[in-house]
C-alpha cells in the first residue's frame, strides 16, 4: 500500500512552517513555545506513526527538465530515522521549555530547532539526491544557529564555524557524489535521473555503469567522505566535542540522536547500492578506526559533555562499521544501533543537562554520588550508561554483539589482517565499558568535593529522559517486540540480501559471546586504572599539530583568511579598468583553455583562403585598419573620427553580407554618435593624459588575449560555406508568411515572433533616454539649488549650441 | 548648409515614414525609420538651432530661459516616448484580451481595396508604430538633451 | 572558416579591450562602442556569409512563395536590436563621462578613483 503524498509532505514540512511561525509564537505563548514545538513534533511523529507498513514511492515533479522531483519514499530504514527524530524532537522540546528557562533568544531558537527537525525528517524520507542534499545542508545551517546560540561567547561562534564548515564542506562531497551517480543512471536506467530509489532497485545496472566510466571509486569516496564529516568519523570528527558548547538539549538533539545520525542513515540507505570490497574496506575500517579512537578519547574526557560527545563519535563509528560488513549482521548491527544508540546517548545528553543545571558542574573530577540528591536521574543513568557499555540484558548489548558476530564473520571469511576488525571492535568496547562506568560514578560511589546545594529538577527535566530510558529498558526487556515493530523494516531496506533480523540473549557459547565477555570483564578490571590510562591518551593528544585534525582545521581557515587578505589588495584595489584588465584576462584565459581541452571534438577545419568574398574581406580590413587608428590616435577628435571610419565600413559591410537593414541602421546610428561625440567632446580637453610604456605593454597583452580568444572562438563557431541553416532560422523563415503575414522575414521577427525582447530592448533604450535627461537635468538643478544659497543664480546652457 | 537642409528634410522623412510602413514586406520597419527620423530632426538642429522647430516650422512663440528638460520639444520627445511604450504595451495586452498569449500578432487579409488590391492589417504593424515610436523619443531626447549643454 | 572574419573579429576585439584599459574616459567610452561593433560583426559572422551574398537577403519574394535559401534572419534581427542598444549605451556612457569631467575636472580615471 502506497503510502499517501500528503501525510509525508506534511510530516516534514510542518516543522519548516512551524519554525517560521515560531517568532509570532514566541511573542504570544513566552517560554512556553517549547510545548508547542512539542505539539509540532509529535504532530509529525504521529503523521508518521500511520505511514508504518505503507511503504513506498511518492513523487511530484519539480524540475523536470533535469529529472528532479520532490520524491519521498517511505520504507523501513527512513521510517524508522523519521520516527527517532520526531518522537525525541518532542521530548528535547518539553525538557528545552525547562532548560532554556530565562535565556535570550528563544525564538530564534526554537525557529532553528524546529527547522532541524524538519530537516531531518526530510533527509530521512526523500528519495530523489538534489532533495536529499538540500535537506542535508539544511541540517548544518540550523546546527550552524543552535551551536551558535550564544552569539557573544567566542567559543561558541568558533564551533559554530568550524561545525559548519566541516559539515557543509561534506555536504559539497555529497553533491559531487549525487552528481556522479546521476551521470552513472544515465548509462544504467536510460536518462540521467535523481531518483536513489530507482537506483537502489537496479544497484548491479548502476554499479557497473559506474565501473565503467571509471566513477566507482570517486562517487564512493566522495559520499564517505560526506557521511564521515556528518556523522564525525575521524579525522573530521574534531567538531563534535567543540559543538558541546550548544545548550545541552541541542547536544542531546543534534549531537546524539539525530544530525550525526544523517551521515550513518545515508551509509546505510546506499550501502546496497555501493556494496563491493572497496565498501569493506573504506567504510569499516573508518568505522572501527573512530570506534577506537573515540572511546579512547571518551576515557581522557574530563568533562561529562566532552566525555559523551567522544562516545558519539565512537558509537557512530560502531554503526559505520556495521554497515560496512558485507554480512547480514553487519546491516543489523547498524539499523539496531541507532534505534539503540538514540535510547541511551539522549537520555545520557540530558542527564548532564540535569546535573549541570542543578549541581553546577560539568567536571567529572568534582562530581560524584549524587544519587542521594538526584535518584530518579540516577537511576535512568544507570539504564542508560550500562545499555551504553553494552553489558547484558541492556539493549546496547544486543547490537553490539551483532556488530561483534559480523567482524567475526568477515574475520573468519578473510582471515590475515581482517582478524584486526574483531580486535578492534574488541578494543574499543572495553574501553566504552570504561568510560561508561566513568560516567556511571557522577551518581554513585562516593563524594568527590562538597557539592554546596543540589536541586530537585522539575518533572519537565526528568520527564524526557525517563521516557527514553523506560523505552531502553522496554527494548532491553524484549528485543525481539522493538525488532519486529520498527527495526525489521530498517534492516530490509539496508540489507543488501535476505534478511531477518532476530535478536536474544546467547543461548550457548560462541567466538562473539567471547568478545563480550573480554569487553565487559576488560573493561571492569580496567577501571581501577583510568587514571593512569587518561593521563597517556592525553599525553598522545596533546603531540604537535600533525597528528591534530583540529590543528589541521585551523591551520587550513587561518591561512585561507591571511591569503585572501593578501590576494583582496591586489586585485580589488578601486579602479575600474584594473578590475576589466582581471576579468577579461582571466575569462580570455579560461575560454582559451576551454577550447583547448574541447578542441578535438570542435575541430578547426581548413585554414587555407580567405573563406570570404574579396569585397567582404577588403572592407573588414578597412574596418580592421580603422579600430587600430582608433587605438593610437593622439587626440579624441580624431578618435572619434577614425571610429566613424570603422561604423561606415561596417555598414558597408552590411550591404555585403545581405543585411539592408543593418546597413541602413549603422549608417543612420553610426552619423548620429559622430554627432554626439563631436557636440560632447568640443566642452572637454582634447588631448590625452600622458603615455606610459610600462602600462601600455600590459594592457596591450591583456588586448591581445582577449583578441586571440576571440579569433579562435570565430574560428570554432562560424559555420562552413556549405552549413545548412540552422533550424531556428528555417523555421522562422518558413514561418514569416503564414505566421507573421510579412516577407521581411527581420521585421517579422522582431515585431511578431520575439516581440517581447522587442520590447524588452525598447525599454533599455528607453531607460538610455531617461538616464541621460536626468544626469543632465539634475546637474542643472543642483548648481540652480547651490546657486540660490550663493544668491548668485547661473544662467543655464540650454540652447547653447 | 539651411537651403540643403529645406531640401533634404522633407525628403529624408518622406523616405523614413516609407520605409516604416513598408518594412513588413520590405526592408525597413520601425527601427530603420525611427532612426531616420530621428536623424532628419537632428540636422535641422545642426543646420538651424533646438528652437527652430517650435519657432520656424510651428510658428510658436519660444520662452527663453527655460531649461532643457522644461524645452516644449524635448516634453514632445518624452511624450512621443510615452506613446510608443504604451502603444507597445497595448499591442500585448490587445492580445491577451482575445485570449492569446501575451504579444501575440495576428494578421487580417483586406481585398478588394482600390489602388492596393490586396492589404494587409497586420497588428504587428500597430507595435511596429510603437517600436517606431520609442526609438524616435528616446534618440531625440538624447540627442537634444546633449546639444542642448 | 573564415580566416579573415576571424582576423577582423579578433582585432576589433583588441583594440576594444585595449581602449577600454586606458585611462582616459573618453577613450573608455570608444572602446565601448568598437567592442559592440566587435560584435556585430561577430553575430553576423555566426550566420555564415556566403558568395554572391546580395542575393540572399531575408525577404520573401511573394506571399505564399516558396522558401528560398537565404541570409539567417534570426542573426540580423539580433544585430538591428543590437545596433539601436549599443547606441543608447555609447551615449550614456559619453554624458556619463562628461558628467564625471565636469565634476572631477579630469578626464583621468585614475586620479578621481580615490
Amino acid at each position: 500500500m502506497a503510502p499517501d503524498l500528503t501525510i509525508v509532505t506534511t510530516a516534514v514540512a510542518l516543522p519548516f512552517v512551524a519554525a517560521a511561525l515560531a517568532p509570532l509564537l514566541y511573542r504570544v505563548l513566552g517560554e512556553r513555545t517549547g510545548y508547542a514545538g512539542a505539539v509540532v513534533a509529535a504532530a509529525s511523529f504521529g503523521l508518521l506513526a500511520t505511514s508504518v507498513g505503507e511503504y513506498g514511492t511518492v513523487r511530484a515533479s519539480w524540475i523536470p527538465a533535469l529529472d528532479v522531483g520532490v520524491q519521498f519514499t517511505v520504507d523501513g530504514w527512513g521510517l524508522l530515522f523519521a520516527l527517532l527524530a520526531s518522537g525525541i524532537g518532542v521530548l528535547v522540546f518539553v525538557y528545552s521549555a525547562a532548560y532554556m528557562h530565562d535565556e535570550e533568544g528563544l525564538a530564534r531558537y526554537y525557529a532553528a530547532l524546529l527547522a532541524f527537525m524538519g530537516s531531518v525528517l526530510g533527509v530521512a524520507l526523500a528519495s530523489d539526491l538534489v532533495l536529499i542534499f538540500l535537506f542535508w545542508e539544511l541540517t548544518s545551517l540550523c546546527s550552524f544557529v543552535l551551536i551558535g546560540h550564544y552569539t557573544a561567547d567566542e567559543e561558541s561562534r568558533y564551533s559554530a564555524r568550524m561545525a559548519m564548515v566541516v559539515t557543509v564542506g561534506g555536504g559539497l562531497c555529497l553533491l559531487a557524489g549525487a552528481l556522479m551517480l546521476a551521470a552513472a543512471a544515465r548509462g544504467a536506467l536510460g536518462g540521467a535521473t535523481f531518483d536513489l530509489t530507482a537506483m537502489i532497485a537496479n544497484d548491479e545496472a548502476m554499479r557497473a555503469s559506474l565501473r565503467e566510466s571509471g566513477l566507482f571509486v570517486p562517487a564512493l569516496g566522495l559520499i564517505v567522505v560526506a557521511a564521515a564529516a556528518k556523522s564525525a568519523q575521524v579525522p573530521l570528527h574534531f567538531w563534535l566535542p567543540n559543538a558541546m558548547v550548544a545548550p545541552t538539549p541541542v547536544s542531546a538533539f543534534l549531537h546524539s540522536a539525530t544530525m550525526v545520525k544523517v551521515g550513518v542513515y545515508f551509509l546505510g540507505r546506499v550501502r546496497p547500492l555501493l556494496m563491493s570490497p572497496e565498501w569493506v574496506a573504506v567504510v569499516a575500517t573508518l568505522g572501527l578506526l573512530t570506534m577506537t579512537v573515540g572511546a579512547l578519547l571518551a576515557v581522557a574526557a574530563t568533562d561529562t559533555k566532552e566525555l559523551l560527545a567522544y562516545s558519539t563519535a565512537s558509537h557512530l563509528g560502531l554503526m559505520v562499521a556495521g554497515f560496512g560488513f558485507d554480512v547480514v549482521y553487519g546491516g543489523e548491527a547498524g539499523a539496531f544501533h541507532l534505534l539503540n544508540h538514540a535510547l541511551f546517548k539522549a537520555p545520557l545528553f540530558l542527564v548532564a543537562g540535569i546535573v549541570a543545571h542543578e549541581a553546577g558542574s560539568r567536571s567529572l573530577d568534582e562530581l560524584g554520588g549524587l544519587w542521594r540528591e538526584l535518584p530518579v536521574t540516577a537511576a535512568i543513568t544507570a539504564v542508560a550508561a550500562l545499555s551504553m557499555a553494552g553489558i547484558p540484558p541492556f539493549n546496547g548489548f544486543y547490537s553490539k554483539e551483532l556488530l561483534f558476530e559480523a567482524a567475526y564473520e568477515v574475520a573468519h571469511e578473510a582471515g590475515g589482517l581482517a582478524w584486526l576488525y574483531p580486535a578492534a571492535a574488541t578494543f574499543a568496547s572495553v574501553l566504552t565499558v570504561v568510560y561508561s562506568l566513568k560516567f556511571l560514578a557522577v551518581f554513585f560511589g562516593e563524594r568527590r568535593t562538597p557539592v554546596a546545594e543540589v536541586h530537585r529538577p522539575p518533572i519537565a527535566l526528568v520527564g524526557p529522559p525517563a521516557v527514553l530510558a523506560i523505552a531502553a529498558a522496554v527494548v532491553s526487556a524484549a528485543p525481539q517486540v522493538a525488532v519486529d515493530a520498527v527495526v525489521q523494516g530498517a534492516v530490509e531496506a539496508t540489507a543488501t540480501g535476505e534478511a531477518e533480523l532476530s535478536v536474544g540473549l546467547p543461548t550457548h557459547f560462541t567466538p562473539p559471546v567471547a568478545m563480550s565477555a573480554v569487553a565487559v570483564l576488560g573493561g571492569i578490571a580496567a577501571y581501577p586504572l583510568r587514571g593512569r590510562l587518561a593521563a597517556g591518551i592525553r599525553r598522545g593528544v596533546e603531540a604537535p599539530v600533525p597528528v591534530r585534525p583540529s590543528g589541521w582545521y585551523d591551520w587550513v581557515v587561518s591561512t585561507a583568511a591571511a591569503t585572501s587578505a593578501r590576494f583582496g589588495p591586489a586585485v580589488h584595489d578601486g579602479l575600474l579598468r584594473r578590475y576589466v584588465g582581471w576579468v577579461a584576462a582571466a575569462g580570455s584565459l579560461f575560454a582559451l583553455a576551454g577550447f583547448a581541452a574541447a578542441e578535438g571534438s570542435l575541430g578547426i577545419g581548413g585554414l587555407g583562403g580567405l573563406g570570404v568574398p574579396l569585397p567582404v574581406a577588403v572592407v573588414l580590413g578597412v574596418a580592421t585598419l580603422a579600430g587600430v587608428a582608433v587605438a593610437i590616435a593622439t587626440s579624441h577628435v580624431s578618435g572619434v573620427l577614425t571610429l566613424s571610419i570603422l561604423g561606415f565600413m561596417l555598414a558597408i559591410f552590411f550591404i555585403l553580407a545581405s543585411a539592408p537593414d543593418l546597413a541602413l541602421t549603422q549608417l543612420v546610428v553610426e552619423t548620429l554618435l559622430l554627432l554626439m561625440f563631436l557636440l560632447v567632446l568640443q566642452r572637454l580637453p582634447s588631448y590625452y593624459s600622458e603615455v606610459r610604456p610600462l602600462a601600455i605593454a600590459r594592457d596591450a597583452g591583456v588586448s591581445l588575449l582577449v583578441g586571440a580568444t576571440a579569433f579562435v572562438a570565430v574560428l570554432l563557431t562560424i559555420p562552413g560555406p556549405d552549413a545548412d541553416p540552422t533550424g531556428v532560422a528555417t523555421y522562422y523563415t518558413e514561418q514569416a508568411v503564414p505566421g507573421g503575414g510579412g516577407t521581411n522575414v527581420v521585421n517579422v521577427i522582431l515585431v511578431d515572433f520575439r516581440a517581447f525582447d522587442t520590447f524588452g530592448e525598447l525599454l533599455v533604450v528607453t531607460i538610455a533616454a531617461i538616464a541621460i535627461l536626468v544626469l543632465v537635468t539634475m546637474r542643472t538643478r543642483g548648481e540652480a539649488s547651490e546657486a540660490e544659497v550663493e544668491e548668485n543664480p547661473l544662467p543655464d546652457g540650454g540652447d547653447s549650441p | 548648409m539651411q537651403t540643403t537642409t529645406r531640401v533634404t528634410v522633407p525628403i529624408v522623412l518622406v523616405v523614413a515614414i516609407s520605409l516604416f510602413l513598408q518594412g513588413h514586406n520590405l526592408p525597413g520597419g520601425g527601427f530603420i525609420g525611427g532612426v531616420l527620423t530621428a536623424a532628419a530632426f537632428v540636422l535641422i538642429y545642426v543646420a538651424y538651432d533646438l528652437d527652430y522647430l517650435e519657432s520656424g516650422v510651428l510658428g510658436r512663440e519660444i520662452e527663453p530661459g527655460t531649461s532643457v528638460f522644461e524645452h516644449r520639444t524635448v516634453t514632445a520627445y518624452r511624450r512621443t516616448l510615452l506613446a510608443g511604450l504604451v502603444i507597445v504595451l497595448g499591442s500585448g495586452v490587445a492580445g491577451i484580451l482575445v485570449g492569446d498569449p501575451f504579444l501575440t500578432q495576428g494578421y487580417v487579409h483586406l481585398e478588394g481595396i482600390p489602388v492596393y488590391h490586396e492589404v494587409e492589417l497586420a497588428s504587428a504593424l500597430l507595435f511596429d508604430l510603437g517600436v517606431y515610436l520609442v526609438v524616435v523619443g528616446s534618440l531625440l531626447t538624447i540627442v537634444s538633451v546633449v546639444s542642448g549643454e | 572558416m573564415s580566416v579573415a572574419l576571424a582576423i577582423a573579429v579578433g582585432g576589433l576585439f583588441a583594440v576594444g579591450t585595449f581602449l577600454l584599459l586606458q585611462r582616459d574616459l573618453i577613450r573608455v567610452v570608444l572602446g565601448v562602442a568598437v567592442v559592440s561593433q566587435a560584435t556585430f560583426v561577430y553575430l553576423i559572422a555566426m550566420g555564415g556569409i556566403d558568395e554572391g551574398a546580395r542575393d540572399l537577403v531575408p525577404v520573401l519574394d511573394t506571399h505564399g512563395g516558396g522558401v528560398p535559401e537565404i541570409a539567417d534572419p534570426v542573426v540580423q534581427a539580433l544585430v538591428l536590436t543590437a545596433i539601436v542598444i549599443s547606441f543608447g549605451t555609447t551615449a550614456l556612457a559619453l554624458v556619463l563621462s562628461y558628467r564625471a569631467y565636469e565634476e572631477n575636472e579630469t578626464m583621468d580615471v585614475t586620479e578621481w578613483a580615490r
